[in-house]
């Protein structure tokens, strides 16, 4: 008991030290960074995004923070501290927006205001959605293999089952696909978030559909190493999600003919900016950003490289 | 008859052999296409990818017969490609030399479990479980969740002697079979293992050195995990923290597949291995089958429950008769 008293005293006056050795300058604003989880190599160019920026503006904090894996209840856990933590600001990317809109409520309710990015939460009280239209960007994606096929030949589409926004791709995909009678989608392959599984599936599916037309991969697993496309035949097309390094490399490589890149930067960058200008009074024109995405290929790759590099700060 | 099924390798080997028939008829290709799942091309993918998890597994049934469990194998394999990616591809290490040194994290986590189980006495199911964390969390840490591209800097389409690099896996595994096999069953350290599984107080008591045995699977379970992790980083060209998650609750059921009793004091390291190729032939063919993508895991899962139910009807048979 007596310990326990001593520990508390301690902790009280280590407390009160740490306060009053804050100088009392201008307060930082503090925003909170969510990504979908902290295992998906993409979502740390958000924290370099929103890192620099805030280096840069000199009023701002931002604390980046998620579940390790991609799991919605450790979203919400991660989310709920940040509310008791009063952070003045959350930029979240919704893992699964019918599960965390309430939570994002109670975070508005609390006087913090929220914004989305990457995947929204629509139904929700959050000011604004910064981020690509997933079922756009997989229109995108089936008008370049269209393009590339010639309107005709086998597809076999790479995913991963349950997340909301590849399936979006996905349709999109499917739609502008429709579109093209000569062309077949032959599989449907589930790496389940898998990179190992996925380099697996491509070279099963390879040695299955030797003459296969074009891999449409709806994210990033194929082209973040080079070993998971070696044995596809330069005869087949393939058309990726992610632009991240080393994916350019595959396209100079001649392996991958078109990539489509997400603002990865501007996820965190673009959302400390809207967050910051809300607290000063000043909303955006609309809810929904749109981001637009690159679309890489071997005319623009050096480029994208060129450009990646400046946003690095290297 | 009864006597050939209670060779456990056997019948796990009957079993891979059914699967593997089934798989060819099912795949059947029409006309002159050529099949899809009975080539060469296939079964070297099969070997490939099952090696990651067959190599693991070889340790796991040895500590599952010692009476414990293992349940860092998947994160001693991530942990592994990214202490080799680093030393790799930003230290500048020779790929032999960064591949040695990264085995050197499963030598620590099998001490670490073992210290946990054995001087702390955590049971191996809780002492492990935290251990998986420890490792994944120092994979995350290492790599602030991006990974290393082992791949842009291994030759590509690379042969050693003439063999592709895909063999690597495969080889390891095969030897690592025979060699445990053998210490398994002919020599007094394996006869240890099982002693202590079987019964540890008895073992204690005939003199056995309980705690030295014990350390010695767990250590050769991270060894050997470790191993899977270099093979993993050559082949698929990556030091990644999350690579190989979850893998460790397959590489326990291969080795429950392959005969070896949660209960310890029975298994067998070349069953493990049979179990594991079971396994990276559902993984393989499954796809294969139009439309089947979606019911992999249940099928899986179905697989597991009636092997290991088999198993049990065709032992209590064999001691009642």
């Amino acid at each position: 008991m007596k310990r326990l008293a001593l520990l508390i005293v301690t902790v009280a006056v280590a407390g009160w030290a740490c306060a009053g050795g804050t100088p009392e300058g201008p307060r930082k604003l503090k925003f909170a960074l969510i990504p979908k989880a902290l295992d998906i190599p993409v979502f740390n160019y958000a924290n370099q995004g929103a890192q620099k920026l805030a280096a840069e503006l000199g009023d701002v904090e931002v604390i980046y923070r998620g579940p390790d894996h991609a799991d919605e209840l450790k979203a919400q856990e991660v989310l709920e501290s940040f509310i008791s933590q009063k952070v003045d600001g959350i930029a979240i990317s919704v893992l699964n927006a019918e599960f965390l809109t309430p939570t994002i409520d109670k975070a508005v309710a609390a006087g913090i205001p929220v914004v989305t990015w990457d995947s929204d939460a629509p139904a929700s009280k959050r000011f604004a959605f910064y981020g690509v239209d997933d079922f756009k960007s997989g229109q995108e994606m089936g008008r370049q293999a269209a393009e590339l096929l010639g309107g005709k030949g086998t597809v076999a589409f790479l995913t991963s089952l349950g997340a909301y926004n590849l399936g979006r791709r996905l349709d999109g995909v499917k739609d502008v696909l429709a579109k093209h009678p000569g062309i077949k989608v032959v599989e449907t392959y589930d790496c389940q978030e898998d990179s190992v599984k996925a380099s697996q599936l491509i070279a099963s599916g390879t040695n299955r559909y030797p003459d296969l037309g074009a891999w449409i991969s709806v994210g990033g697993w194929p082209v973040f190493t080079q070993s998971a496309l070696a044995p596809v035949p330069a005869t087949t097309k393939v058309i990726s999600f992610d632009t991240n390094p080393p994916a350019p490399d595959l396209i100079r490589a001649g392996k991958v003919q078109v990539l489509i890149g997400q603002k990865y930067f501007g996820w965190g960058s673009e959302t400390v900016k809207l967050l910051r200008d809300y607290i000063k009074g000043a909303k955006p024109a609309s809810t929904i950003i749109d981001s637009g995405v690159d679309v890489v290929t071997a005319k623009n790759v050096d480029e994208y490289t060129a450009l990646w590099k400046k946003m690095e700060g290297k | 008859m009864m006597r050939f099924w209670r060779q456990r390798e056997f019948s796990t080997a009957a079993i891979l052999l059914a699967e593997i028939i089934f798989f060819a008829w099912y795949l059947w290709p029409d006309g002159d296409r050529s099949h899809p799942f009975l080539n060469r091309n296939n079964f070297l993918l099969i070997l490939k990818y099952s090696s990651i998890y067959g190599i693991a597994t070889i340790g796991a049934a040895v500590v599952i017969i010692s009476g414990g469990v293992d349940l860092a194998p998947g994160a001693v394999i991530g942990l592994t490609t990214v202490v080799m990616g680093y030393l790799f591809v930003e230290a500048g290490w020779p790929l032999w030399a960064a591949g040695s040194a990264a085995l050197l994290v499963g030598v620590a986590t099998g001490l670490l479990s073992s210290w946990l189980i054995i001087r702390v006495k955590l049971p191996p199911f809780i002492a492990t479980l935290g251990v998986m964390g420890i490792l994944r969390g120092a994979g995350f840490i290492i790599t602030q969740a991006r990974f290393y591209d082992l791949s842009a800097k291994l030759p590509r389409n690379w042969h050693v002697a003439g063999v592709s690099i895909d063999w690597l896996g495969p080889a390891v595994m095969v030897a690592a079979a025979i060699v445990f096999q053998r210490l398994m069953t002919g020599y007094q350290w394996g006869r240890n293992v099982q002693a202590v599984g079987g019964n540890e107080m008895a073992a204690l008591f005939s003199g056995v050195p309980v705690g030295l045995i014990k350390s010695s699977a767990y250590v050769l379970s991270g060894v050997l995990a470790a191993a899977s992790g270099v093979v993993l980083a050559v082949v698929q060209g990556q030091g990644k923290a999350d690579l190989a998650t979850g893998y460790e609750l397959d590489i326990i059921a291969s080795a429950v597949v392959g005969g070896a009793s949660l209960v310890g004091g029975r298994g067998s390291v070349a069953g493990a291995v049979l179990g594991a190729l079971i396994f990276g032939v559902l993984r393989n063919a499954l796809p294969q089958i139009s439309g089947a993508t979606f019911y992999d895991r249940l099928i899986v899962g179905v697989v597991v429950i009636g092997i290991v139910v088999m198993d049990q009807v065709l032992t209590r048979r064999g001691s009642t008769a």
